[in-house]
């Protein structure tokens, strides 16, 4: 059964169609790719299975229950872990109090601060856990906010463009990071940065004005001359 | 018949009422999202200038519709050039400057001039319909409020000036890379939005009495107005005014004007919860 | 130092300060001061209620007046009615709670924001202030108690020692009432910040979305920090009628001004800053008010303005990060 699939699903604004007509689903453990120009729909797709947004129509599922329509927090609550484009950190708390707050829901304090330790150490930002989040560099943020996430063991995590404002070596970093981070949990990027995606990706979804353009393994999509023509603009409006 | 002739006309008066107090806070706040607290005390500046040069034996016509919005309007500038300006940017720190500067004026004019209540009798007198009577000040303030209403539309459709304060407000860098300075257009915005606070004083003086306090009994009002009418500066608090206005004046002709202030306020926060960003949040988002 | 330990000490001498308050006080000050001090203990605890609310839970809330007023009228009315404080109590904080409770649902669940519910919250507590002032009329009587309108409810009794209506205390004991209500309030809000309910509330102060996305029900937490800031209001508004009599002022956008200047001049993000805050202002209110040309609201007003354009953060952390600075220590 799929983890995590949508039928259907379109969001409008107004006038504008956003996302039009979008079925995909995500099996348990897989990497999934959603790439596709700006403007192609992927952030408002991303918004929509997150709970940030209501679909306009169609159906979200995951583990086979409709969970269309459900608050940011419950989806948070199914087992998700989200990874905001923009890095969403408690500024004013440490390190180790943010982590610690990712899975303090489901555990009492000291185990959270252990599973709290445990992420940071994964994620190679121990030595920060007392500094405040606010004094923390881009890049940095970036691993709290993965940490914070990964912490309460999700079955699935989405990330919004991980790579945005990150240097080239912080890129290949995050790379590896994502395919370690496969290893125990399914994993969908929204990314529009190409070597980024071709570094990790398996399988990919191509987004273009609001649908889906290809839905294939890697190796398909990157020799499919449309995909070179969408992000080269080529492609018919 | 003639009675529902009065109701609709009290209806456009509670309308017009509306509109009138919140077209200076819609001007600052569209325009600038600056929350001005202080709004009602520019009111009530602008009353008691018209009072005391009616007083001093200028003529009343003049006190209301010149002396009024221009005393305050200096003011205005004053206000931003010394305090607001510091605070661009710091909306909930301009809510509380703001709602100091207000205390402070209420308090200085209270020292000045004391608390009692002053008023001239409204002019015009009233005329009949049917067994009942109208005060004819009631049609003026209707009136009024249209031809406000309308000259706001058309400068900022038609003048430029009004492109300007369109631009900035869209976009104020861009503005600014194209010549505009921005510090300019927002002091004289604020000005002009504390002027329109001025004039609606002095409009509502022969109504309302004028006393330190006067203010507190409209800034609520002006606030749930301009917030609910939304980010569209003029169609919103036309919008909000007539929509609020029905409501608190049928409330109040129901009830009690405690339970019609109730109403408007109930009406408000169930529009907010189904419009989150006003009116023209969602409908006319591209009106001026 | 640990957060724990911390948390401890700043209980202790919290707990020391009032032992030492409640049982000197009353043997230095002749009665009128001591009342007066009784009255500036029921402000500090309605400066708490709004540095937990505003300071800790990030909610704008304008009105925090509504529920000391409405503790204060709850409480008369009952007491009155009931002829013996014992119940008055319970029921008058049960009001404000109620009411905050109501209120933050319509609000929070409502997705109403920062800027607005500011507004929102004041307005509710200029109609809550109209309406007590318009109950001047025979028929405004609930029970045996006239609300009284602009001049509110005259003789409010003061507390009696439970279950015995005949033994009131006097103006000594009420101060020593006051100031148990004051730590106690203090000491469960520094407690109840340290639960997970208390360290989600301030997470969504720092980032709303973020907690969301962690899985916590943001309108909850809202709701629950506002209902029980609204209870120590009304606590407050209690402990105000007992030595002041309950008027619609205590509705008034003049209190509701004076809640948001204590906390900001004391520090909004601290528990114990707008306490000092508060009785700092009201003091310097006091002196104000006895020169003879001064306006209470000018000088309040002037006051706010200054504090807000100069000192931003407010007096306590201004003067911990000065302390730092000299030391040479992390504020």
């Amino acid at each position: 059964m799929a983890l995590l699939a949508t039928e259907r699903l379109t969001m409008r604004f107004g006038g504008v169609v956003a996302v039009d007509d979008v079925s995909l689903a995500i099996a348990p453990g897989e990497l999934r790719c959603l790439i596709g120009p700006n403007g192609a729909g992927k952030s408002t797709f991303f918004k929509c299975l997150t709970g940030q947004l209501t679909p306009t129509s169609g159906r979200i599922f995951w583990r086979g229950r409709d969970i269309t329509g459900f608050d940011a927090f419950a989806v948070a609550r199914l087992g998700i872990g989200i990874k905001t484009q923009v890095p969403s950190l408690f500024d004013g708390l440490t390190v180790a109090e943010s982590v610690a707050l990712g899975v303090r829901r489901l555990r009492g304090e000291r185990e959270s601060r252990r599973l709290a330790d445990q992420a940071m150490e994964r994620l190679s930002i121990a030595p920060l856990a007392r500094i405040r989040v606010g004094l923390l560099a881009h890049g940095q943020r970036q691993l709290v906010e993965l940490a914070m996430v990964v912490a309460p063991e999700p079955d699935l995590i989405i990330l919004d463009e991980p790579t945005a404002g990150m240097s080239g070596e912080e890129t290949t970093r995050t790379a590896g990071l994502i395919r370690e981070l496969n290893e125990r949990h399914a994993i969908v990027v929204v990314e529009h940065d190409m070597q980024f995606i071709r570094s990790i990706a398996t399988r990919v979804t191509v987004f273009h004005q609001g649908r889906v353009l290809l839905d294939d393994s890697a190796d398909r999509v990157f020799a499919d001359p449309r995909v070179r023509d969408v992000y080269l603009g080529r492609a018919a409006a | 018949m003639d009675y529902a002739l009065i109701v609709a006309l009290q209806i456009a008066s509670g309308i017009a009422t509306l509109v009138i107090i919140s077209l200076g806070l819609a001007v600052v706040f569209g325009m600038m999202r600056v929350i001005n607290l202080a709004h009602g005390e520019f009111l009530m500046l602008g009353g008691y200038s018209a009072i005391l040069s009616y007083q001093a034996g200028i003529n009343l016509w003049i006190a209301i519709l010149l002396i009024a919005p221009a005393a305050v309007g200096a003011i205005g500038l004053i206000v931003e050039r010394l305090l607001i300006r510091r605070l661009y940017g710091r909306m909930i720190d301009t809510m509380l400057a703001t709602w100091g500067l207000s205390l402070a004026l209420i308090g200085g004019v209270n020292m000045a001039v004391g608390n009692t209540v002053s008023g001239f009798p409204a002019p015009l007198g009233s005329f009949a319909i049917g067994a009942f009577r109208v005060a004819s000040y009631d049609l003026f303030l209707i009136a009024a409020a249209a031809v406000l209403a309308l000259l706001i539309w058309l400068v900022l459709r038609f003048t430029t000036a009004g492109l300007i304060a369109r631009g900035t407000m869209q976009n104020s860098e861009m503005a600014a890379a194209l010549g505009v300075s921005p510090d300019r257009v927002y002091a004289v915005t604020f000005a002009i939005g504390a002027a329109l606070s001025g004039l609606a004083g002095g409009l509502l003086a022969p109504i309302s009495g004028v006393v330190p306090t006067m203010g507190t009994a409209y800034i609520a009002k002006a606030f749930i107005t301009v917030i609910t009418g939304g980010a569209a500066m003029l169609t919103g608090t036309l919008a909000a005014s007539g929509l609020l206005g029905a409501v608190l004046t049928i409330g109040t002709f129901l009830t009690t004007p405690v339970l019609g202030e109730v109403a408007l306020l109930a009406v408000a926060v169930i529009l907010l919860r189904l419009l989150p960003r006003g009116i023209t949040g969602r409908f006319f988002r591209r009106a001026l | 130092m640990s957060d724990t330990a911390k948390t401890l000490v700043q209980i202790v001498l919290a707990l020391a300060v009032a032992v030492a308050a409640a049982i000197g006080l009353p043997q230095v000050l002749e009665l009128f001061a001591l009342i007066n001090a009784t009255v500036f203990v029921s402000m500090a605890l309605l400066a708490l209620s709004l540095a937990l609310v505003w300071g800790f839970g990030g909610i704008l809330c304008f009105g925090q007046t509504a529920f000391f007023g409405l503790g204060g009228y709850a409480y008369a009315i009952a007491a009155i009615n009931f002829g013996d404080t014992t119940g008055a109590v319970p029921l008058a904080l049960a009001v404000p709670t109620a009411f905050a409770a109501a209120l933050g649902y319509l609000m929070f669940y409502g997705r109403i924001s920062d800027v607005y519910m500011g507004v929102i919250t004041l307005t509710m507590t200029l109609i809550l202030f109209k309406f007590a002032n318009s109950t001047a009329g025979d028929q405004w009587i609930i029970g045996t108690a006239p609300l009284g309108g602009f001049n509110g409810i005259p003789s409010t009794p003061p507390f009696n020692m439970p279950f015995a209506p005949d033994q009131p205390l006097d103006p000594g004991q009420v101060f020593v009432v006051a100031i148990a209500a004051l730590v106690s309030c203090y000491v469960i809000a520094k407690l109840l910040l340290r639960t997970r309910f208390g360290r989600v509330a301030v997470a969504i102060r720092e980032n709303e979305l973020r907690a969301e996305l962690l899985g916590y029900d943001v309108r909850l937490h809202k709701l629950l920090l506002f209902s029980v800031g609204g209870l120590f209001a009304g606590l407050a508004g209690v402990l105000f009628a007992n030595c002041v009599f309950v008027s619609p002022t205590m509705f008034s956008l003049f209190y509701a001004g004076q809640v948001i200047i204590w906390v900001l001049v004391g520090g909004l993000g601290t528990l114990v800053g707008p306490v000092i805050g508060c009785i700092l202002v009201q003091w310097l209110t006091t002196i104000a008010g006895s020169l003879p040309h001064v306006d209470a609201n000018l000088f309040l007003g002037l006051v706010l303005m200054v504090a807000v354009v100069l000192i931003p953060r407010g007096l306590l952390p201004t003067a911990r990060s000065m302390l730092a600075r000299l030391t040479g220590r992390a504020p």
